[in-house]
């Protein structure tokens, strides 16, 4: 895998490394981002939508060895950069779960909290 | 008034550290601890004019201003600040003058004299 | 005048954005509206605040209704501000999972903090309104998530996500004496060791506590509590506040029923 990206030695951003294991990264990722998305229910908004977000790359990730036509499918930057979204939402995914963001809201504001011209 | 009491008392607040009576009042100790245990090297470090049986009367009457407090938020409070308060002089963060703000003593020594005795000083007005 | 063009958006009620197609179309037209709308206008009179077009704010009211489904835990009301800035409003609780979102979920990408502030407002029940300010360099796009609290409640720091929120909080805490919880170095960060009260409070006097003279007994700096002269004491009791056409209602605002908005620029 490593020997396709012998040519590309730099990603032009500072502080971020050329990856070498870009699919198997972005593999795992999604892998474990949805099983932790499939703990929560159903119906819940922010599984709905990472779902479909992270099973539309994954899909494109399996598809498309060639990291180059891949970075054009995706269209959201480098590789190297979707690497990091990646890892990110699944961060985030642990965190929903854990605070249970799709419950209803906790409390409306007091009267009057928002309102600006006093 | 009564109704202001029980109103307060069913209110869920969100506590800032301690959440029952004995833990705030654990915290207010140690900090008086830290304090009493810290003043002899304070006495040295900043040349304070006193000696360490006066700063030590000194911190008790400065803990015992706010004996009366209930609210465990308050308490919680007041006690964050004394910590902070103590890093600030123990790592020597403050200077000499910063200490000697917690030692002097205003209501008794310059603020009660007249007019005329100001002006002997110096001071106009 | 931004005030009264301000307009008030409900979060999406969840259920009628769940049972349709609708959200995913929704962001995947997000991505490329936004990535589009990056040309940087040219203005010849940079001083003049230059306000969104109709598309631009319609993408970002979509992205407000995008986070308000996503979190219907924590957003009570996303809003439209001064004519083309998003604010999420959110519960104090919410306050670290909505601004870990958006920075964390692919769509969002708001990586930078640009500030954290407070407002100060005496009146209300919660006086402090907690203001964080992203800004998303891959969407080209800020955000404000607003949130309220007071005097001894604690908010949540958000430092594990953001570390240049740091000395943020420790000025907010400084200035306003809003404590945050978790985090890692809470101490005072503009003000002078053994100073007391916290400055922009509202109902910090302008004149201050204390006065502070070197003393040439002492051979120090003295601090002593505060001796206003005779001729300092005439206190004007105008608020400063009232210059500024925004502090109060007036007429026409959007509050009052005012049938159209009144002639505002010549």
């Amino acid at each position: 895998m490593a020997a396709k990206n012998v040519l590309k030695t730099t990603t032009g951003l500072t502080r971020l490394a050329v990856n070498p294991f870009a699919h198997e990264n972005l593999k795992t990722f999604y892998d474990k981002t949805l099983r932790t998305l499939a703990k929560m229910p159903a119906d819940a908004a922010y599984r709905q939508n990472t779902e479909s977000i992270i099973k539309n790359r994954l899909a494109l990730v399996e598809k498309e060895p060639n990291i180059e036509k891949l970075e054009q499918q995706i269209n959201d930057g480098l590789i190297e950069e979707v690497v990091l979204q990646a890892k990110r939402e699944l961060k985030l995914s642990r965190q929903i779960l854990e605070c249970r963001a799709w419950e209803p809201l906790i409390a409306e504001a007091p009267k009057n909290q928002w309102k600006w011209p006093i | 008034m009564a109704s202001k009491v029980v109103l307060r008392g069913i209110q869920e607040v969100k506590p800032i550290l301690s959440v029952n009576k004995t833990e705030s009042r654990r915290r207010a100790l140690n900090l008086y601890r830290a304090w009493y245990r810290q003043l002899p090297y304070i006495v040295t470090n900043f040349h304070i004019p006193l000696t360490t049986t006066q700063c030590k009367s000194r911190l008790r009457s400065q803990f015992n201003k706010n004996k009366d407090l209930k609210d465990l938020r308050v308490i919680d409070m007041l006690v964050i600040k004394g910590q902070m308060e103590l890093m600030e002089t123990v790592n020597n963060w403050k200077q000499r003058n910063h200490v000697m703000q917690l030692f002097d003593d205003f209501s008794a020594a310059s603020k009660s004299k007249d007019f005329l005795s100001k002006f002997y000083e110096g001071h106009e007005q | 005048m931004a005030s009264r063009l301000c307009r008030l958006i409900r979060p999406a009620v969840a259920g009628l954005a769940r049972c349709s197609q609708m959200p995913r179309r929704a962001t995947a037209a997000l991505q490329h509206v936004r990535f589009d709308s990056t040309t940087a206008g040219e203005s010849l009179k940079p001083t003049i605040k230059n306000v969104a077009q109709t598309v631009e704010i319609a993408q970002l009211e979509k992205f407000g209704h995008y986070v308000a489904e996503n979190l219907p835990k924590f957003v009570q009301e996303v809003r439209i501000s001064a004519g083309d800035e998003l604010d999420i409003l959110v519960h104090p609780e919410g306050i670290f999972p909505t601004i870990s979102f958006l920075k964390n979920h692919h769509t969002g990408q708001f990586l930078n903090i640009i500030d954290i502030t407070t407002m100060d407002v005496p009146t209300r029940k919660y006086r402090f309104e907690m203001i964080y300010m992203l800004m998303s360099l891959h969407f080209n796009s800020r955000i404000k998530v607003r949130s309220y609290t007071d005097e001894l409640t604690p908010v949540d720091s958000i430092t594990s996500e953001f570390h240049g929120a740091n000395w943020m909080e420790r000025e907010v805490w400084d200035m306003f004496g809003v404590f945050f919880a978790n985090h890692p170095d809470l101490r005072r960060i503009l003000t002078d060791y053994g100073f007391e009260g916290h400055p922009f409070r509202k109902d910090f006097p302008l004149s201050g506590y204390v006065e502070v003279r070197y003393d040439d007994e002492e051979r120090r700096v003295v601090v002593e509590p505060l001796e206003l002269a005779q001729e300092f004491r005439k206190f004007e009791y105008s608020s400063p506040w009232e210059t500024f056409p925004k502090f109060r209602l007036t007429e026409g605002d959007p509050e009052t029923p005012a049938p159209k908005e009144p002639e505002a620029k010549s």
